[in-house]
């Protein structure tokens, strides 16, 4: 890391090729050098992967309780069977412990239960048409929702690890397009404002600042309770994260508001507008181009504010709920003392939160170093 | 500068009306009214509200009237400076709200103190030395802050302190204190129980700050004047003191006015969790018990934070920044 | 092994890292284990009380802070606060004559949590039930006698009583309450449902100035029982002040009628209310009449409020005029004060339970937490009890019996055979295992085998064990026989899966929500699709008012005394009624408003219900079993787990509390902890 500090602007990339490079392959460059953007991207890339592919990374139904697998704590794979390579897992058997009331699990030592990769298990469609039933990870001789236990269980006794597949399908995606929304109203309104300014200005500026000021809880709360109560909770959900992505433009359009406001006196906006260029052209060829980067940085940095919120909401009992399978659904049941003290793998969910906000917001900030780096 | 600063405040007057009806809307959304979310709450806790009762509360409440009325009535009293009764507490709104307002105030700027504190040092670092180890160490400290959904750190850093150092969970005050009038053994209490929610609540804020500082910083650093500074043989502590770093904290200047609306208002959940007596939790049970009064006040409160804060923020832009004024008029 | 693990969670989570995991203990077991739960429900036992007034105290003594009071001439002597000796209330302390002090610790979660204290001071009430919840006791209320036509109940008031600040009490303040309270219609708009017989009014009249009758134009002799009940007339001035409906029948008058305009003027009273914030001068006297709000009302209870409960901590200190001793003469109560903390959410509540700072609490307390509250007893040095509850179910699926909105699921929910399927689909041990620990007990709603109304313990089971074989025959019978690819049934007009809806109730001590998911999965096998749907509380209350709501989670506590509280056992009370709004509004209305049931049984039961107040105890019970049958066997809502402690029914108890019994009865009439006499507590 110590070269890379020493390296101001362009890492290692020869002089001639610079002079030659699009503004993209720039760009790409100097993204490139930003080890925790680099490794942030890989990171989104491989949760996407298990979002698209969910199905085949869950080894089981996400909603297949049985009591009788309550809280079991996460179970290990065996890998090596008397000396030889052969993964496996125990048969387990399960009580309540009557004095302290713990489930109380025992390994069956004398069933084994070999385990297998990209082997058969429930059936399910690939990208939502082609039928297969590999999975990942799957057992021999027995069900997977039986002996394999990565992660452990939850109160229903569900698999965790599966749920949390599933999860990360939901919570990676359901805020995308409330954030592909605000990005179109924040640009657009933004851009109004600061490329005509007067009067629609000062209108546009009032909007903001009473959107601004109105505190999120309480308008999740009222939308959350008003809308028809006979659309599902993923329904619902989705429909407040449009009606908040109404309100969450804001930000942004005061940042490209003030973008317009500074490259309008820019010699080469003044050229085009005597050049006699239409306004349309003006703003969409000439201005807007020139700072998509930000565009680009605000909507990833979006995100994870998106999926952070989700979990908090969740929290609050407002944003996603069962039977929905979120990350923030899946923190509901780890926030309380018990999950702390007895069922702490209920916490696992926070690691899959806590790394796609880190990694989407370390892209977010790679891509705009790399993209603008006087901003 | 007059005539602009008169043309504000009366665009504030009209915002904050705005935001009145606004929250007065969003407390209506939901169906049903304070009675609804009073008899639900006396059956799951066991206990009774006959039909008679319901209606003769709604009638003493003024909740069979519409909306508008309703509204009206509510405008009128605050005119008068009253705020309304807060139905489940049994008190004037501005007696409720009253008691905790402080406590909010000194717990937000306590988080925000711990914020800046954090923050802006890392932020000085990363931009003088960009890319380097510490510079990612740092950064990536910074967000994990930012990462960790706030109500399971308060939840967790709640539980291993009563578990591992003995702490008293939640609140501000210990049980001797929590009754006392103030004295000063009673501030050093507030004082020793500040830290664990100002941490939890600053942290969230920590990430947003040191890139802000860092980029703005590492722009001023690139500029003639810092290497004249360096040519002319200053100390490379002055070089980025002196005025670099002052620069740079322009930006943040600006936004001082509506950060304490802001970080109130983030608050609201880990107040809850960690049983803080701010108002983040009142607004919360308001909002569920459809106390419309108490919960409208609140939100309105806010706003007008924000609308005043927004309001200072531009006149100390204009004051920092004379262009500013120039392209407003 | 640690390092095996390290190793999967590395391979399947890529970059997730790793969180230390508490390594699942293997426990030997032991070679015939308890039942689960027995280890903490102990004996059921409590106080009682002495009525044979030649064995009552002659002397008496009293908490060494009074005695300095009086000895400062600033209170006068105990003998002269307390009634005449013949008519004092005397206490047969559970184990032993207690010490006077203390301060008893506890939660309270906000001024919403009125409860919590009136629970604890619930004994001036008029008349009570005993620690075992079944025998009415006098209270406040020395005795009473009900004619022989069960028209006219008459209460005896103890001779000397005084308020809270030594005014004499007396039949005025019942006549205060009744003249000007209850007949105000400013104040109590509607009269109180229980203060009436099939629709028609009582009146309250004073005989002398300590005999108070009240008097109605049919029999009502099940009266008696309201005045010992959670009821608007019967639960005290404490429980029924303020916060709720001016109930109560009595009220000091001495302090209250400076806030009515009858005693000043109009614009005397508003001016007052105006000056002190309020919008009216009923809004100021509802503030002033709560003890909760405003410590200086005048109470009979045992603590009265220092510190109100619409600030931080909500105190109380003792009552220098409370009107009980114990059997060897020492004025009660024992313990000096009660201080409520608050806890803005129930978590920090259990937390600061198992950190010990709590001495009695049995209020917000969590049944999941169990093992966390077990596993700190030693440290937090206390005792964890578990006090099951009376009613069947305390997750019941009520079932929306006058929803419309969808003729076909409506076709099926007023259908007996589908609702026995549903309830034939469940499997209650899974649910009992996993929300209750093991520790409930799964059947239908019916209450408790040993409870008064109970038509026997096989009604307990009846239609509630799982049995998918006899719920698919069922459901094949009513014509649902067409399914679909994934096995669901298929409505019969042709518009696909038939889909029902459960709404559930997020954030209560039962987790509805959850329940309602497994519930899903085990219907999954008879072919119904169910849609569980998690509403607002407000939401779901109000789609209820409209019977909007095809079925509704909630519970059916207070159902076992079904008189006193049938609005979860019957849709009669139109303030809440799960199983048909319309129907209760009908009932409530004598036929003038909301929609009469078709079902006949409905129409039986509600006959049986209505003539159970002016008949005999025996018609009664008779009655009550005979209700409690049509229930079961009809299944307007399906019992899941329940006899359970999940609601106030975990107590931690620190083990330096004296007199607090083993078991306690948890039940709404009970005004749990209030039976088990609080003011003979004490700290060792």
């Amino acid at each position: 890391m110590a070269e890379l500090a020493a390296v101001p602007t362009v890492g290692g990339v020869a002089e001639d090729r610079i002079a030659v490079a699009t503004q993209w392959q720039l760009i790409w460059w100097r993204f490139r050098k930003h080890k925790l953007a680099v490794g942030g991207t890989i990171v989104l890339v491989l949760f996407y992967i298990v979002a698209l592919f969910a199905d085949f990374f869950a080894y089981v139904d996400p909603t297949e309780s049985e009591a009788q697998r309550s809280l079991m704590a996460p179970q290990p794979i065996h890998w090596m069977d008397e000396g030889s390579f052969r993964p496996h897992v125990y048969a387990l058997k399960g009580t309540r412990d009557p004095l302290t009331f713990k489930r109380v699990y025992v390994p069956d030592t004398t069933r084994k239960i070999p385990v297998t990769f990209f082997g058969h298990g429930e059936p399910w469609l690939l990208l939502g048409f082609i039928p297969t039933d590999r999975h990942l990870i799957a057992l021999e001789g027995a069900k997977p929702s039986e002996a394999l236990f990565l992660l452990g269980t939850d109160t229903h006794g569900r698999d965790l690890w599966s749920r949390l597949m599933y999860a990360t399908r939901t919570s990676m995606t359901i805020g995308l397009v409330s954030v592909a929304l605000s990005l179109v109203l924040g640009v657009v309104l933004g851009g109004i404002s600061g490329y005509f300014g007067g009067p629609i200005d000062t209108a546009i500026q009032r909007v903001i600042e009473i959107l601004r000021s109105i505190p999120t809880i309480p308008l999740w709360m009222g939308l959350a309770a008003a809308l028809p109560a006979d659309w599902s909770v993923v329904q619902v959900y989705f429909a407040i994260t449009i009606i908040i992505s109404l309100i969450g433009w804001t930000e942004l359009a005061r940042v490209v508001r003030g973008r317009f406001i500074s490259l309008k006196q820019e010699d080469f906006v003044m050229a085009a507008e005597l050049l006699g260029c239409s306004k349309s052209r003006i703003i969409f060829r000439h201005m807007v181009p020139s700072f998509i980067s930000h565009i680009i940085a605000a909507t990833t940095l979006a995100i994870p504010a998106i999926i952070i919120s989700e979990t908090s909401l969740s929290f609050l009992g407002l944003g996603l709920r069962p039977p929905a399978i979120s990350w923030g659904v899946l923190l509901q049941d780890a926030q309380n003392i018990q999950a702390l003290v007895i069922s702490p793998w209920l916490l696992f969910p926070s690691i899959a939160v806590i790394v796609a906000v880190l990694a989407f917001n370390f892209m977010g900030d790679g891509i705009r170093d790399a993209a603008d780096p006087y901003l | 500068m007059l005539a602009y600063i008169v043309r504000r405040l009366l665009l504030a007057v009209m915002t904050v009306w705005a935001i009145s009806v606004l929250s007065f809307m969003i407390i209506h959304l939901p169906p049903g009214d304070y009675v609804t979310s009073y008899i639900a709450s006396m059956s799951a806790s066991g206990s009774a509200v006959s039909e008679g009762e319901a209606q003769a509360l709604r009638q003493q409440l003024g909740l069979d009237q519409p909306i508008t009325i309703q509204y009206l009535k509510w405008m009128g009293l605050m005119l008068q400076g009253n705020f309304g009764m807060a139905m489940e507490w049994g008190r004037p709104v501005s007696d409720v709200i009253g008691d905790r307002l402080t406590l909010t105030m000194v717990i937000s700027v306590a988080a925000i103190i711990f914020t800046w504190g954090i923050a802006l040092p890392i932020g000085i670092y990363s931009a003088v030395y960009p890319y380097s180890f510490l510079d990612y160490v740092f950064t990536f400290i910074g967000f994990i802050g930012l990462a960790i959904p706030g109500f399971l750190l308060a939840l967790v850093v709640m539980y291993v302190g009563f578990a591992w150092f003995g702490a008293n969970v939640g609140g501000l005050f210990s049980p001797d204190f929590a009754e006392a009038p103030w004295s000063l053994e009673k501030i050093w209490d507030l004082t020793k129980h500040l830290p664990i929610p100002a941490i939890v609540l600053g942290v969230a804020g920590t990430a947003q700050l040191i890139r802000i500082m860092r980029s703005n910083l590492l722009d001023e650093l690139r500029k003639p004047y810092v290497m004249t500074a360096r040519a002319r043989g200053l100390s490379e502590y002055r070089v980025v003191m002196r005025y670099p770093v002052r620069v740079a904290l322009n930006p943040f200047v600006s936004t001082i006015g509506y950060l304490l609306p802001y970080v109130v208002s983030g608050s609201i959940i880990v107040s809850l969790v960690l049983s803080l007596p701010t108002v983040g939790p009142l607004l919360l049970k308001a909002l569920i018990a459809q106390d419309m009064f108490l919960a409208g006040t609140i939100i309105l409160l806010l706003g007008v934070m924000t609308v005043i804060g927004t309001f200072i923020s531009d006149l100390l832009l204009m004051w920092v920044d004379p262009r500013i004024r120039f392209g407003r008029e | 092994m640690k390092l095996m693990r390290a190793v999967i969670v590395l391979a399947g989570l890529g970059v997730l890292g790793t969180l230390a995991i508490q390594s699942g203990e293997a426990v030997a077991q032991a070679a015939a284990p308890p039942k689960i739960g027995s280890s903490l429900i102990g004996k059921l036992e409590g106080p009682t009380i002495v009525l044979d007034a030649k064995t009552f105290p002659k002397a008496f003594k009293e908490a060494p802070q009074l005695a300095a009071q009086v000895k400062a001439g600033k209170l006068p002597a105990v003998a002269k606060r307390l009634p005449e000796p013949s008519q004092l209330f005397v206490v047969k302390p559970l184990h032993e004559i207690g010490k006077y002090g203390g301060n008893w610790r506890r939660a309270f979660t906000g001024p919403a949590d009125h409860e919590n204290g009136n629970r604890i001071n619930s004994i001036d009430k008029i008349l009570t039930f005993d620690y075992t919840g079944t025998k009415i006791i006098p209270a406040l209320a020395r005795d009473w006698k009900v004619s022989p036509d069960g028209k006219t109940t008459t209460i005896y008031l103890r001779k000397g009583a005084r308020w809270s600040d030594g005014t004499p009490f007396t039949a005025n303040d019942f006549m205060f309450w009744y003249n000007e309270i209850y007949l105000n219609k400013n104040i109590v708009p509607t009269p109180f449902f229980e203060f009436q017989i099939n629709g028609k009014d009582g009146v309250m009249k004073k005989i002398d100035d300590f005999t108070v009758a009240f008097e109605f134009p049919e029999p009502y002799s099940y009266f008696v029982a309201q005045l010992a009940g959670s009821t608007s007339i019967g639960a005290g001035l404490a429980t029924r002040g303020g916060f709720q409906n001016f109930g109560g029948a009595y009220a000091p008058a001495h302090y209250l009628k400076q806030f009515l305009p009858k005693f000043s003027s109009e614009e005397a009273v508003t001016k007052k209310a105006k000056d002190l914030g309020f919008d009216s001068w009923v809004s100021l006297l509802k503030n002033r009449y709560s003890w909760a709000l405003n410590n200086e009302l005048p109470v009979m209870t045992p603590w009265k409020t220092v510190s109100p409960i619409n600030t931080p901590t909500w105190s109380m200190e003792r009552n220098p005029y409370f009107w009980a001793v114990d059997t060897a003469g020492n004025q009660l109560p024992y313990i000096d004060r009660i201080t409520m903390t608050l806890a803005e959410n129930t978590e920090v509540a259990n937390l600061r339970a198992i950190a010990g700072e709590y001495d009695i609490q049995e209020r917000h307390m969590g049944l999941a937490k169990l093992p966390v509250f077990l596993e700190n007893a030693k440290k937090g040095n206390y005792t964890v009890r578990l006090d099951p509850a009376l009613n069947g179910s305390d997750a019941t699926i009520h079932i929306g019996n006058a929803f419309e909105a969808d003729p076909e699921i409506a076709k099926f929910l007023k259908n007996k055979d589908f609702r026995h399927a549903l309830s034939l689909g469940i499997d209650r041990d899974q649910l009992n295992e996993a929300f209750w620990l093991g520790v409930g007990t799964p059947g239908s709603v019916a209450p408790a085998p040993d409870t008064l109304y109970s038509p026997g313990a096989e009604w307990n089971k009846k239609y509630a064990t799982l049995d998918v074989k006899q719920a698919n025959e069922l459901l094949d019978k009513v014509g649902l026989t067409k399914k679909d690819g994934d096995g669901f049934r298929l409505r019969t007009d042709g518009k696909g899966r038939l889909r029902i809806e459960l709404v559930t109730i997020g954030g209560q001590f039962v987790p509805f929500t959850a329940i309602g998911e497994m519930i899903k999965q085990q219907w999954r096998k008879i072919g119904i699709d169910l849609d569980v749907k998690e509403l607002e509380r407000n939401l779901a209350f109000t789609r209820n008012g409209t019977s909007e709501n095809q079925m509704l989670t909630w519970a059916n506590d207070g159902s076992e005394m079904i008189y006193l509280f049938p609005r979860h056992a019957l849709p009669v009370d139109a303030a809440e009624a799960h199983m048909g709004q319309a129907y209760a509004r009908w009932y409530a209305s004598r036929g003038t408003t909301g929609k009469k049931p078709d079902d006949p049984e409905m129409l039986r039961a509600f006959d049986l219900f209505r003539n159970a107040f002016g008949a005999s105890e025996e018609e009664r019970v008779n009655n009550g079993k005979e209700l409690w049958k049509i229930i079961v066997e009809q299944m307007w809502s399906i019992g899941t787990v329940g006899q359970s402690p999940a609601v106030m029914g975990v107590r931690i108890v620190k083990n330096n509390m004296g007199n607090v019994p083993e078991r306690q009865v948890n039940a709404q009439h009970a005004r749990t902890p209030h039976s088990s006499m609080p003011i003979s507590f004490y700290f060792k």
